[in-house]
């Protein structure tokens, strides 16, 4: 397969189609990025990231229903598969071991 | 602005965004700028529209090229395969094909060499860009203005003083001719006198000596290695002496051979500051109007532009003119890369190719080339029946139209580089013909091959597969599968008939006009050759005398039997030379441009002109005696001949009286028209030429005979003699080129139209076959048949002739019988026979088809029905 690695964009998308569960399309998840993130995502990039996923196949999608005010165009939906699902929890133990292993001495200082 | 997002913009996403994703991505960007719109405004919403969509350029949203790499490669082996099986299954087609391409191709590589060869004239010159030549425009008054090569010797001098837009002035002055000594033995050598910064301004280094001083001082000479090897058998002669005539010249340097694209050739250069030692400053150096072997080259300042040097240049001829009141000369100034080839100036330096000729050449080469790409397409045409059932399998197995064009294209670019192959051996073959053809080639041109012209040759033959191949490329394309695969063929014999017919029309339109412009030409030379020029030119041998004692060689050459009259003059007639000079009539105030020669009181007499009145020159008698033609009397109105005699001119600075009138001649060639002319008596003058009346027809033993008496008197030296004939026919030598250039053009095209002829007779002929046999199977004889068969043909011909003949007829006229002032008629018949032989040619080759077809065996033909 190629490439197994989790950017930091992409778990970030991931994540934010977790969070909206049902609900996870384009204009849906660049929205929730940019209120949660703070990040302004172009449609573009947004695009270029759920191509990546899809390739290594951490998530499904399918078209969903047309709308009248889409002009008549559907929707596509993104979900999670099992396979995102486990990438993401590995990369959260790998940061969780890494932030233990960080001495309390450092961590004053960053809270500092 | 709309409510809607911007349409533009959305095309624009439509074109580049791939099919796949289109729709999801263009709905949520439009359900945005909804909301955007709302929120923010709609020119806002407009702008985030558009920023987004110009985001969307990127690899990931972008349709992918039709990117089938694995696959080309592939095609192309299959494709190659494909080619060279055909090409082994139609031998006679395919050997057309390559013979016919081959042919024209090599003409074509010939024109490429030449061409090249000719545009990188006087590159290798570092200042070249910054170099200019001063040309003068000069006006005798009551004529036109005639452009020349040359400039005054004056105006370089001038130049130097008085202008500050040059950084440097070289006059040039074309006299370092004749003879070096060193020791007993002499040496031949043309060379140029050149002013101290020849060696700055022009690129040839020098392999001995200092390029700095080498031409400073007075008497110094630079050699050319080749020269240096050929007089001293070695290089480094620096300091050496040479004698020429009574002076002593030092070698200063050797310079490193000049290459052959070099319109200056010397063996030596000489300075120019010899000149300037003579007791008496010679007029060349200091007279405005004596400009007819001497040039002047300049290097512009870098802060000077051209509208300002030009200046200079008016302001000294502005003051230089008023001091004479015949001419009028006005300089000018032109680059040095526009020297060669040139545009029909006067006294060149060197022989320099006129832009005409090198455009007749490529014309004539394109001509030939389209003549070979049209045989080429007309048989692909033809052949497309043959290939239908490929091209449908094809089509059906899935290939897509731009596939089926490059395989028919690349089939076509396999031919061309085989004819390219075989063409290359035909250029070397032609090669040396194309370089004796007139003396432009002869002399400037050497066709060597470099890499640069190889590259060129692969190129052109690509440029030529694509282009011959494009042509049946698209037709092949156009079939319709289900016809071809259902067995009716989609393709009738006669697709592309009219097109073929026209084609062929057109090849044969040129190979007529040739072969009448070969007959046209062939009649005007004999013309020129056998012009009845009013004095005696037959059984003349002229012997270029060098300025030696004629009385000498008149009394050794007068001891031989068959030497019947011997006389001298300054220069020969007929031959190109003309000389002339202000004349005045004493008796009126008209003036006029005399033209004249000097010569013995033998010469008339030897060379039959016929005395009108008065008599021969007294050698006994005053120095101002001469002896005029018709047209004099007529311009000065000086009566009938007898009236004449004793009437005074002036003429070349002193007053001369008349005291014969010779019958009109011509003194020059069918090129002019017969003005006033004088033969002038100049006791002092040196003949350079003497002519013998021989009275015996064996020209190499009369030859033999004056060369041994030449090498008794002067040994050493070879004797320099040739018939007055031969001399004539030199001079036209413009014509007997145009004659061989036009010749083998006529061979070649024809040879081509033949072949293309050929291979669509052959084709005819078999698919025609059924409709053959069955005619005769109901009793058509063997003339019938064949009289059906060429009927389409003889239309074609009839039709090609009709065009041709005007057409070749308008343009002998106007290329080359304009010049001339004594022309013969073209009457009908040369140009008819032209058109009627080429069609007897392409008869006998259709017909040797025909008969073969007519002749077939029904039996054989209808067996399948």
């Amino acid at each position: 397969m190629k490439g197994t690695y989790l950017g930091e964009f992409q778990e970030i998308v991931l994540l934010t189609i977790l969070v909206l569960d049902e609900n996870a399309y384009g204009v849906s998840i660049q929205d929730e990025i940019g209120s949660r993130t703070g990040r302004e995502v172009s449609r573009g990039a947004l695009h270029t990231a759920l191509t990546r996923l899809e390739e290594k196949g951490f998530i499904n999608s399918q078209y969903g229903g047309a709308t009248s005010e889409r002009g008549g165009r559907r929707k596509r939906y993104y979900q999670v598969t099992n396979l995102g699902r486990s990438a993401l929890e590995e990369a959260k133990s790998v940061r969780d071991k890494l932030w233990n292993s960080v001495p309390k001495i450092s961590l004053q200082n960053i809270h500092g | 602005m709309n409510n809607s997002p911007s349409k533009f913009f959305t095309k624009l996403f439509e074109q580049f965004c791939n099919d796949s994703f289109y729709e999801e991505l263009q709905g949520d960007l439009e359900e945005r700028f909804y909301i955007n719109s709302e929120e923010k405004g709609i020119k806002k919403a407009q702008s985030i529209y558009r920023s987004e969509i110009i985001k969307m350029l990127r690899p990931s949203v972008i349709r992918k090229v039709k990117y089938q790499k694995l696959n080309n490669i592939a095609m192309f082996k299959n494709y190659t395969l494909v080619a060279f099986r055909n090409l082994s299954r139609n031998k006679l087609f395919s050997a057309i094909n390559i013979i016919g391409l081959a042919v024209s191709m090599a003409v074509c590589l010939i024109a490429i060499t030449f061409v090249t060869e000719i545009k990188n004239y006087d590159g290798f010159h570092e200042n070249r860009n910054q170099i200019y030549r001063v040309f003068n425009t000069r006006t005798n008054r009551g004529s036109e203005p005639q452009v020349y090569a040359t400039t005054s010797l004056l105006t370089g001098t001038k130049l130097k003083e008085q202008s500050s837009a040059f950084a440097t002035v070289v006059p040039i002055y074309n006299g370092f001719n004749g003879n070096l000594k060193k020791g007993e033995n002499s040496f031949s050598i043309r060379g140029l006198f050149v002013g101290e910064e020849f060696l700055d301004l022009f690129t040839f280094p020098l392999r001995y000596g200092n390029a700095e001083t080498a031409l400073d001082e007075p008497f110094s000479v630079v050699l050319t290695e080749e020269t240096a090897l050929r007089i001293f058998s070695r290089s480094d002669v620096v300091g050496e002496i040479l004698e020429r005539g009574r002076a002593q010249f030092t070698v200063t340097g050797v310079m490193a051979n000049p290459p052959s694209t070099s319109h200056l050739k010397f063996n030596a250069v000489a300075s120019l500051k010899t000149y300037e030692t003579r007791p008496q400053r010679p007029k060349i150096l200091s007279d405005w109007g004596t400009m007819w072997q001497s040039y002047v080259y300049v290097q512009l300042k870098d802060n000077v532009n051209l509208e300002q040097a030009q200046e200079s240049l008016n302001l000294i001829a502005k003051e230089e003119n008023t001091k004479s009141e015949a001419f009028k000369i006005q300089p000018g100034l032109e680059p040095l890369m526009s020297i060669f080839p040139g545009d029909g100036k006067f006294n060149q330096l060197g022989t320099v190719m006129p832009k005409k000729n090198l455009d007749q050449i490529v014309i004539l080469a394109l001509i030939v080339l389209f003549s070979a790409c049209f045989n080429y397409a007309n048989l692909s045409i033809a052949r497309s029946l043959k290939r239908a059932k490929e091209v449908g399998i094809r089509k059906v197995v899935g290939a897509k139209k731009g596939q089926l064009y490059v395989q028919f294209v690349s089939e076509a670019v396999i031919v061309s580089l085989l004819s390219l192959i075989l063409g290359f051996f035909l250029f070397k073959l032609i090669r040396p013909e194309f370089l004796s053809l007139n003396i432009y080639t002869s002399r400037t041109t050497t066709l060597n091959l470099t890499t640069e012209i190889y590259c060129y040759f692969i190129g052109f033959a690509l440029l030529i597969g694509i282009l011959a191949g494009t042509l049946p490329a698209i037709l092949m394309t156009k079939i319709k599968t289900i016809k071809i695969l259902k067995g009716i063929s989609g393709i009738k014999p006669g697709q592309g008939l009219t097109l073929r017919k026209a084609m062929i029309g057109l090849q044969f339109i040129f190979s007529m006009g040739f072969a009448i412009m070969v007959i046209l030409a062939e009649k005007q030379y004999k013309h020129a050759l056998n012009f009845d020029l009013g004095y005696q030119t037959e059984n003349v041998v002229n012997v270029y005398t060098d300025g030696r004692d004629p009385m000498l060689l008149k009394t050794a050459f007068g001891k031989l039997p068959s030497i019947e009259g011997i006389s001298t003059s300054y220069f020969l007639h007929s031959t190109g030379t003309l000389n002339s000079d202000w004349a005045k009539n004493i008796a009126g105030t008209d003036s006029a441009y005399l033209y004249n020669n000097f010569i013995d009181t033998d010469y008339l007499e030897n060379m039959n002109h016929q005395i009108l009145a008065g008599q021969n020159f007294n050698m006994d008698g005053p120095g101002n005696q001469i002896i005029v033609n018709e047209k004099l009397l007529e311009r000065f109105q000086l009566g009938k001949p007898d009236e004449a005699l004793g009437k005074q001119i002036d003429f070349l600075k002193s007053r001369k009286v008349i005291v014969g009138v010779v019958k009109d001649f011509h003194y020059g060639t069918i090129y002019n028209e017969l003005k006033p002319y004088a033969f002038v008596l100049d006791k002092d003058r040196e003949m350079y030429y003497m002519n013998l009346n021989v009275n015996t027809t064996d020209m190499a033993g009369t030859l033999a005979e004056l060369g041994k008496v030449w090498e008794e008197i002067y040994p050493g030296t070879k004797i320099s003699a040739s018939f007055y004939a031969n001399d004539i026919e030199r001079t036209y030598n413009d014509l007997s080129s145009a004659l061989k250039t036009f010749t083998l053009l006529a061979i070649i095209a024809i040879s081509i139209s033949i072949l293309g002829l050929l291979g669509m007779a052959v084709y005819m002929a078999e698919s025609r076959i059924k409709e053959l046999t069955i005619r005769k199977v109901l009793g058509a004889s063997l003339s019938n048949l064949v009289l059906h068969l060429s009927k389409s043909f003889v239309v074609i011909f009839i039709v090609a002739a009709a065009i041709a003949i005007p057409v070749t007829n308008y343009l002998f006229k106007e290329l080359v019988l304009t010049d001339l002032e004594y022309t013969n008629s073209v009457g009908f018949w040369e140009l008819a026979s032209g058109a009627l032989i080429t069609m007897v040619i392409a008869f006998l080759t259709i017909s040797s088809q025909m008969l073969r077809a007519a002749k077939s065996n029904p039996a054989k033909s209808l067996r399948n029905e």
